[in-house]
């Protein structure tokens, strides 16, 4: 009965005590992210931004979304931060077992497929949208989107996560056809900091790969650094 | 076939044979109670040669203080500790993954690396998607220097060179991101840490009482709890001990423990047989 | 799923461990330990029984209480014997309250999803040392120890705030009698489901005394 007074003196003290922190305490860390993936002519670039959420807090503001699978491929993963960890875990231990009784790189298309079937069996209780890309002798460069439902398809080009909706247009009036390594690089950096100005849950720095047949390079393209752009 | 007489043996793991029942409670318009939580704020930071742990140590239920002095850094090796916030219990259960990691050590005959005790605690905490409450900060040096991970309770970890949890996170990092530098001396990172914790006990109503810190280097470890006590307890001025006899006893029954007989028996230590 | 909140454990009549009330209160003193917990059984209001036995003996030094739904104390006390009895019988010693707290807390984290409603209180003397220990445990068995002090069930507010004025350290067990008592009896004149008789179990090396004391009976 007590309780019952208190409220009436305070008739949200309940719903202070079980509101006692922000909604970021509650949510699952996730990556609302900005990723996108290129293929050219001997290779891929991939790139990412580096902003890591839970709910409306940064939890990681330098997150590296681009997970090694193997030394020729990497996956950039958008989506539950858990789930997509768990999934390139799982896949890139698969391949390197695949890889031994292989005696030889995997191939980027079953490494997309190793994540189509995770994604696609458990697609009811997984939230990961997923750019698997890699270099490998036989095809070259290759980027494969799979994206919510476990659908696997290769594309020459592919961008992915919350901040992709804002510029498929511009990706899509920038890309030509046989682009340099070069021209490759300058659209992925352009197209994400353009995502990233526009989407409030991708934001930090650029990350960015190239993966050709001498392996995998990276770098950064730091906040001060990003190409600038009309900001209104 | 198991009788009222011979009780099965149950299977280890979890057991859900309560919940119908509890779920019918709450239908019924029953409460159902939540378990003790530390309302936490926790943090950790590499410094040049090692890793500082800190935690506060107060836990809370509800807005009642269930602990004024609970220990929130656990044990898992040698090498590695870990800070828990969340819910308390599973924090606690969680860290016992310290046993795999000494039977690990020992299997090895190498340090535990680090990566390893991530990687074990990630897998426990996504096997049961979010439901163990544990966010965690794991800290340890290995082979390869000073590692620092930041583990969430959906089982999603980040490396971090300083990063704080709990509830009292944001003040913790505002200090970390305004006051942060690389290669830091121990002296610097312990202070950082402290008063990073500092701000979360005076900022934040679920985090309280003291500041606790772990500092790990390469080979020794400095477990400091208290390393502050941020809030002393007033002291009292007179006794209010009630006189002997205040209050009404309807009847007293003394059991005696008695000790019949005490026999010690001597153990000679015998060097071990290692001639064959 | 609200992560590293603190959160309630309500104790209005229609939270499941106040559905049939009651409070308890472990206190350390020197060389010795208390216990005390009231004797009302009650369904919700109504009153059944005013001799209810809430403090379980689990050896001679070692004394176990568990405040909340009253089935589930029951259950829980004798699953807790059969262990008990298994781990004597298989060490052949006398169980320290520090082990038995963790196979309490065992016993209550198998049921993480789907919890018994207690939320026990162990006091004890160590068989080898007969160093004092108290503790208490949320319902899903996360134990702390405590250095002074440690209370349950549904006037655990009344409780923490008598015990926190009342207590001083190295108290002589008389003296831990009659501060154990005093506390229990006037946070429960605030409780109307607790009360309707005490009892109180001051533990000491060579004895137990165990008494009933005189409380408001309303």
């Amino acid at each position: 009965m007590a309780y019952m007074v208190d409220n009436l003196v305070q008739p949200n003290i309940s719903s202070v005590a079980s509101n006692l922190g922000p909604d970021w305490l509650s949510s699952e860390q996730s990556t609302g992210t900005s990723i996108m993936a290129c293929e050219f002519d001997g290779g891929v670039v991939i790139g990412a931004d580096s902003r890591a959420t839970t709910g409306a807090y940064i939890s990681n503001r330098f997150a590296d979304k681009l997970t090694k699978i193997t030394d020729y491929i990497y996956c950039c993963r958008s989506g539950s931060a858990a789930d997509t960890q768990a999934i390139s875990d799982i896949v890139a231990y698969h391949l390197s077992l695949h890889k031994m009784e292989l005696g030889m790189e995997p191939l980027v298309e079953t490494a997309a497929n190793v994540f189509r079937e995770l994604c696609y069996n458990y697609r009811d209780s997984l939230m990961a949208g997923i750019l698997v890309a890699g270099w490998d002798s036989r095809k070259g460069g290759q980027v494969y989107s799979i994206p919510l439902g476990g659908m696997c398809v290769r594309q020459p080009i592919s961008i992915g996560g919350s901040g992709s909706t804002y510029v498929y247009g511009y990706m899509d009036s920038q890309y030509k056809p046989n682009m340099s390594r070069d021209e490759c690089v300058k659209l992925v950096e352009n197209t994400l900091a353009l995502a990233m100005s526009r989407d409030g849950s991708s934001g930090g720095v650029i990350r960015i790969g190239v993966i050709t047949e001498k392996g995998a390079e990276r770098k950064v393209i730091l906040g001060n650094e990003l190409p600038q752009f009309y900001e209104g | 076939m198991s009788s009222v007489l011979v009780p099965e043996i149950p299977a280890p793991g979890f057991s859900f044979d309560l919940c119908q029942r509890n779920n019918f409670l709450v239908k019924k318009g029953f409460q159902a109670p939540k378990a003790v939580k530390t309302g936490t704020t926790i943090a950790g930071v590499v410094y040049k040669d090692g890793v500082v742990l800190g935690g506060d140590t107060r836990s809370t239920e509800n807005t009642i203080v269930a602990d004024k002095n609970c220990s929130k850094i656990h044990y898992l090796t040698e090498n590695i500790y870990c800070c828990g916030a969340g819910t308390a219990a599973d924090t606690e259960m969680t860290t016992m993954i310290s046993s795999q990691l000494e039977l690990h050590h020992l299997n090895t005959n190498r340090i535990v690396p680090v990566c390893t005790a991530n990687a074990m605690i990630k897998q426990l905490l996504f096997r049961y998607q979010g439901n163990i409450g544990a966010a965690l900060i794991l800290g340890g040096v290995d082979l390869d220097g000073p590692h620092l991970y930041c583990i969430y309770p959906h089982g999603s970890s980040d490396r971090h060179l300083y990063t704080s949890m709990g509830t009292g996170s944001l003040a913790a990092m505002a200090v970390f991101e305004s006051r942060w530098k690389p290669d830091m001396t121990e002296e610097e990172a312990k202070e950082l840490v402290a008063d990073a914790i500092r701000a979360g006990v005076f900022n934040d109503l679920a985090s309280g009482s003291n500041v606790d810190l772990c500092v790990i280097r390469k080979g020794s470890v400095d477990y400091l709890r208290p390393y502050d006590i941020a809030n002393v307890k007033g002291q009292r001025n007179i006794s209010y001990r009630y006189k002997r006899g205040t209050t009404a006893v309807l009847n007293k029954i003394v059991h005696p423990i008695i000790i019949e007989g005490e026999t010690v028996r001597r153990l000679e230590t015998e060097p071990m047989d290692t001639s064959s | 799923m609200n992560l590293y909140l603190c959160y309630t454990v309500k104790k209005e009549l229609e939270s499941i461990l106040a559905y049939n009330g009651g409070a308890i209160i472990a206190m350390k003193g020197k060389n010795c330990v208390a216990i005390a917990a009231d004797r009302r059984f009650g369904i919700q209001a109504q009153t059944i029984t005013c001799n209810f036995q809430k403090i379980f003996e689990m050896g001679s030094h070692l004394y176990l209480s568990l405040p909340g739904l009253a089935t589930d104390t029951q259950t829980v006390m004798e699953k807790l014997r059969f262990r008990l009895n298994l781990y004597e019988l298989k060490e052949n010693r006398k169980i320290h309250p520090k082990t038995f707290a963790s196979m309490v807390s065992n016993l209550l984290y198998e049921r993480r999803f789907g919890p018994y409603f207690v939320e026990p209180i162990i006091a004890g003397l160590c068989p080898v040392t007969y160093e004092p220990f108290i503790c208490n445990m949320d319902l899903i068995g996360c134990i702390s120890p405590s250095n002074d002090f440690v209370v349950g069930g549904t006037c655990s507010e009344q409780l923490y705030g008598m015990c926190e004025s009342l207590y001083e350290p190295d108290m002589e067990p008389d003296d831990l009698f009659e501060t154990i008592s005093q506390a229990l009896v006037n946070a429960c004149d605030r409780d109307a489901i607790s009360g309707w008789g005490a009892v109180v179990h001051v533990i000491e090396k060579d004895k137990v005394t165990v008494r009933t004391i005189k409380t408001r009976m309303d």
